[in-house]
């Protein structure tokens, strides 16, 4: 649609790094010294210096839960012309997914980076199938030039809450007399 | 003590009724298999191991990944030799099996034993590695049995294409008088990386050696008693850590006192007994005996205070490790002249009530003693002088 500008973010809609649950996000054939905090993690993510770079062959396999249960609305791939990804298929609440597997189930939503979008424009999702989101599973299938390493300098996500009850924030109640 | 799930793939081919290893490279390579599985529960109870075998009919999955030790034994006997084995098949299937692991935050890892002569050629076996390393498993190969030409390059190459910050390992283990899992022992195959292990290593040590107490760090069987092994060990690394700070600290203080390393030797006393105290009473006399002939009047300060702390039988000790340690028995009476400080660390320890009579008895025994050695020594001194 024409009348969304290039970097504007819906209303609403907020960056959902703060509830990225941190211990049990994981990512499979990443090169150990450019590994996927260097994406994702604010501060290190807008560092165009810092990647997460893959390792035996261009695909990535990012798997990431959150804390509380969230709408997806859009997200932000950034990365390089040619070794930045283009394919990127993602599914919602499939958990410990591998590359073996990945192509037995059909995505939530696939996505075609454009040189565009690479370039830091978000790209809109179907946001009727990520309404209930606890974790969210990334595929990068390949690159835009199709060599052997996927960099990738920036992910970032936004939608907003569904509210769910933070179990650690739950206080004790004092003790009435019953 | 890294979670892990681990898949052992057995070569089970003709090739494995050969005697150069003893008794047979099969009986070895079993052999092998048991110590590993028990390393690994050792190491962390909630590991998981499964067995598979590669040659015989085809590759076939005698165990999956369980915590059950008495299962995988179990599944090792009536194993039959016949076959080529099929490695590659072999590497697939285990990884599958880990795959479908019960618990998914388990690391995966293949151990595979290349006993037969292999014969994908290298492109075919980085391929695989590849894929290993994209799935983040780690594989430690052991080299044996058959030496051909081309079949360490081939493994070397199949470990560097899976390689990923060193968790997968290769061993080449040639035809000799040892057994194969002994020489298994002290490679990372057994040790995981140099972590945990090591218990069960100085345990496996004593079942190979024939006797004796060759192969143990301070002479004593962690089998037997495995919290005065704990315990022994943990006091021999806090202190060299705090000889290493009182080293420092002793610098400083020369002109204050006499013998700078005083103050090193209260510190240590402290820790020493903190936690050789945990220990059961008897073997302590032993294992103090062995840590006075490694460390010096660090080792008499222990058995001083500990003594007090237990009975009539360590007073023996005490006296025993005195008279051996007589060059540093200056040092050691000005401790204990220092009735303050006795009485301090003393009362540091858990159980021990210094105004107990029988505690105060010995201590006054022990400066009397001291202070016949004092005067022994200033003798001494100025003869050497001159």
């Amino acid at each position: 649609m024409s009348g969304e500008s290039a970097s504007a973010i819906h209303r609403n809609q907020v960056d959902l790094v703060d509830f990225i649950d941190w211990s049990g996000v994981e990512c499979l054939n990443q090169s150990t010294s450019h590994s996927v905090p260097n994406a994702l993690k604010q501060g290190y993510r807008e560092d165009d210096g810092l990647n997460l770079e893959s390792d035996a062959d261009e695909q990535l396999l990012i798997y990431i839960p959150f804390t509380q249960v969230i709408k997806l609305h859009s997200i932000l791939i950034k990365g390089s012309e040619e070794e930045g990804p283009k394919t990127v298929k993602l599914y919602s609440n499939k958990e410990h997914m591998g590359f073996s597997n990945v192509n037995d189930f059909p995505p939530s939503d696939t996505v075609v980076l454009s040189p565009d979008n690479i370039k830091g424009k978000p790209v809109l999702l179907k946001y009727v199938k990520f309404q209930n989101v606890r974790s969210l599973t990334i595929f990068i299938e390949d690159n835009q030039s199709g060599s052997d390493i996927t960099k990738v300098q920036k992910i970032a996500l936004f939608g907003s809450t569904v509210e769910t009850t933070d179990m650690k924030g739950l206080k004790k109640i004092e003790d009435h007399q019953h | 003590m890294v979670l892990e799930a681990t898949m052992i793939c057995i070569d089970n081919s003709e090739w494995m009724r050969n005697g150069d290893y003893i008794p047979s490279r099969f009986q070895a390579q079993s052999d092998a298999v048991n110590l590993i599985c028990g390393a690994k529960t050792q190491a962390n109870p909630e590991n998981t191991v499964g067995i598979l075998t590669m040659a015989g009919k085809g590759v076939r999955v005698l165990a999956t990944p369980t915590s059950d030790l008495g299962k995988i034994l179990a599944c090792m006997h009536g194993l039959e030799m016949g076959g080529e084995a099929n490695i590659a098949a072999g590497i697939q299937v285990a990884q599958l099996a880990l795959k479908h692991r019960q618990n998914k935050h388990q690391q995966q890892r293949i151990i595979i034993f290349a006993g037969s002569p292999v014969k994908y050629d290298k492109k075919a076996l980085e391929t695989i590695g590849k894929k290993l390393k994209k799935n983040s498993v780690a594989l430690d190969i052991v080299d044996f049995g058959e030496e051909d030409d081309e079949k360490p390059e081939k493994l070397e190459a199949l470990l560097a294409a899976v390689n990923a910050n060193d968790s997968s390992h290769i061993v080449h283990v040639p035809s000799s008088a040892n057994a194969l899992s002994d020489v298994l022992i002290s490679t990372p195959v057994f040790t995981g990386d140099g972590e945990g292990g090591s218990g069960f290593v100085a345990a496996a040590a004593a079942a190979a050696a024939s006797g004796g107490d060759t192969g143990f760090d301070f002479g004593v069987d962690p089998n037997i008693d495995p919290e005065l092994a704990l315990a022994l060990r943990v006091s021999l690394e806090e202190e060299r850590a705090r000889q290493e700070a009182a080293a420092k600290r002793a610098a400083e203080e020369t002109s204050r006192q006499e013998k700078g390393e005083e103050p090193s030797s209260n510190a240590e006393d402290a820790t020493m007994e903190e936690h050789v105290n945990d220990a059961a009473p008897e073997d302590i006399k032993k294992a103090t005996e062995e840590m006075v002939s490694g460390s010096g009047h660090s080792g008499g300060d222990v058995e001083m205070s500990e003594a007090s702390a237990e009975d009539q039988e360590l007073a023996l000790a005490l006296q025993m490790s005195m008279q051996e340690g007589t060059s540093d028995q200056s040092v050691v009476s000005k401790v204990l002249e220092d009735q303050a400080f006795v009485a301090s660390v003393l009362a540091s320890l858990p159980g021990v009530d210094p105004n107990d009579p029988s505690v105060k008895d010995l201590i006054a025994s022990l400066q009397s003693q001291s202070e016949e050695q004092q005067k022994k020594n200033e003798d001494e001194q100025p003869k050497e002088d001159k």
